[in-house]
């Protein structure tokens, strides 16, 4: 796009931020597209871009419809590392480990 | 019985069970001359000698006598704890004052939603609670202020209008005043949002030992996240830092630790401004 390819594209890109409505909708457009990547076992959808794209091609795009390109690849970022956790955690609690609070640093 | 005694109670007990009743503790001195070593009437404790062995029986114990010892021991032991807790957050408070404390927060010089230039002597006298965000925040920062605003609520219902709620932007390039105020509106009217240039806007960080991270080579237009670090910091009404909330606190468990913090300093007889945060010009 160059300087002067018309108005509407760039101010649509202007930097307003996304209201609550449009918060929510991303949100719920993020949960159907992991939804979907949960049914086929897919966890890192920049990884496995081809078989999420082949599995979920219709919630993908909605969820990219819904937010803003930082938003969705930072969400699928998160899905990776909140999967690692939880399977981090799962094996540190079959090994018996226990939590334990740590106190409030001052 | 003599065994579950006192030794120095048992003789004293004891004696008078078998002992035929003497009546010399009950006697009036009848003579002038005795008269003049007791200056005043000697008080008989006991109308009768019943009354008297029956308070020897029972020992100098009785339910009320213990009654007491329990209520009293319950009284002082939720005192001490009261105290200690107070001590507790008193020492969290004042960790900031003083010498050879490390500073946190300072003068700012920015700009608020209403495009009005803010520095930080227009919050002192009430009590700040900053938050460091930017509005194209993804998921976590509209959690936080929304459990701000639940925050805002509860101070407000239990000491009136006494802290001023504080947004400050990460992100300058893209959260103008306009941007910050529709963006704010939605979560709570208090909010007083913060932007300016972006040296302002990291000094200002610095100053709160805030981390943020804008990435390089931005082109105009560009999505982008900003990294940064997510705190609630309370600084009291002479601007030193008190507390960090984070994550971890529910809106009504940090609403509870600021509010605590809110009587203390009442309590202590110092100043707190209520109302605006600065008359609107």
């Amino acid at each position: 796009m160059g300087w002067l390819s018309g108005s509407s594209a760039p101010a649509a890109k202007e930097p307003v931020a996304p209201n609550r409505s449009q918060r929510a909708a991303c949100w719920e457009g993020r949960d159907k597209f992991f939804n979907c990547l949960d049914k086929h076992d897919i966890i890192d959808a920049i990884a496995e871009k081809e078989k999420a794209r082949n599995e979920c091609r219709k919630e993908e795009l909605e969820f990219e419809k819904a937010c803003v390109g930082s938003w969705v690849e930072y969400f699928k970022k998160q899905r990776v590392m909140l999967k690692k956790r939880e399977n981090m955690m799962n094996q540190l609690k079959a090994e018996g480990a226990q939590k334990i609070d740590l106190p409030k640093p001052l | 019985m003599s065994s579950i005694l006192p030794r120095r109670l048992a003789p004293v007990i004891a004696r008078p069970t078998g002992a035929p009743c003497r009546p010399f503790v009950f006697q009036r001195y009848p003579t002038n001359f005795q008269r003049s070593f007791h200056a005043t009437p000697r008080q008989n404790k006991y109308k009768t000698v019943e009354e008297a062995k029956s308070r020897y029986r029972s020992g100098p114990f009785s339910w009320k006598a213990g009654l007491l010892f329990i209520a009293s021991g319950i009284g002082l032991t939720f005192y001490f704890q009261n105290e200690k807790a107070r001590m507790q957050r008193q020492r969290v408070a004042e960790m900031s004052k003083g010498v050879g404390q490390p500073k946190v927060g300072g003068p700012l010089n920015l700009i608020d939603q209403n495009g009005i230039a803010r520095t930080d002597e227009d919050f002192r006298g009430k009590y700040r609670l900053i938050y460091f965000g930017f509005t194209h925040c993804p998921d976590i920062c509209p959690e936080e202020l929304d459990k701000m605003a639940g925050m805002i609520d509860l101070v407000k219902k239990k000491h009136g209008n006494v802290m001023t709620p504080i947004f400050i932007t990460c992100d300058p390039a893209r959260d103008t005043p306009a941007v910050m105020k529709e963006y704010l509106d939605e979560f709570h009217t208090d909010f007083v949002g913060l932007t300016g240039s972006y040296d302002e806007i990291k000094k200002t960080c610095k100053a709160h030992r805030v981390y943020f991270s804008t990435p390089p080579d931005i082109k105009p237009g560009e999505d982008y996240l900003v990294d940064h670090s997510i705190y609630f910091y309370l600084m009291d009404p002479e601007g030193d830092f008190v507390e960090a909330l984070g994550r971890q606190h529910s809106p009504e468990a940090a609403a509870d630790i600021i509010n605590r913090h809110i009587s203390d300093w009442i309590s202590q007889g110092k100043p707190l401004r209520k109302g605006e945060a600065k008359p609107e010009a």
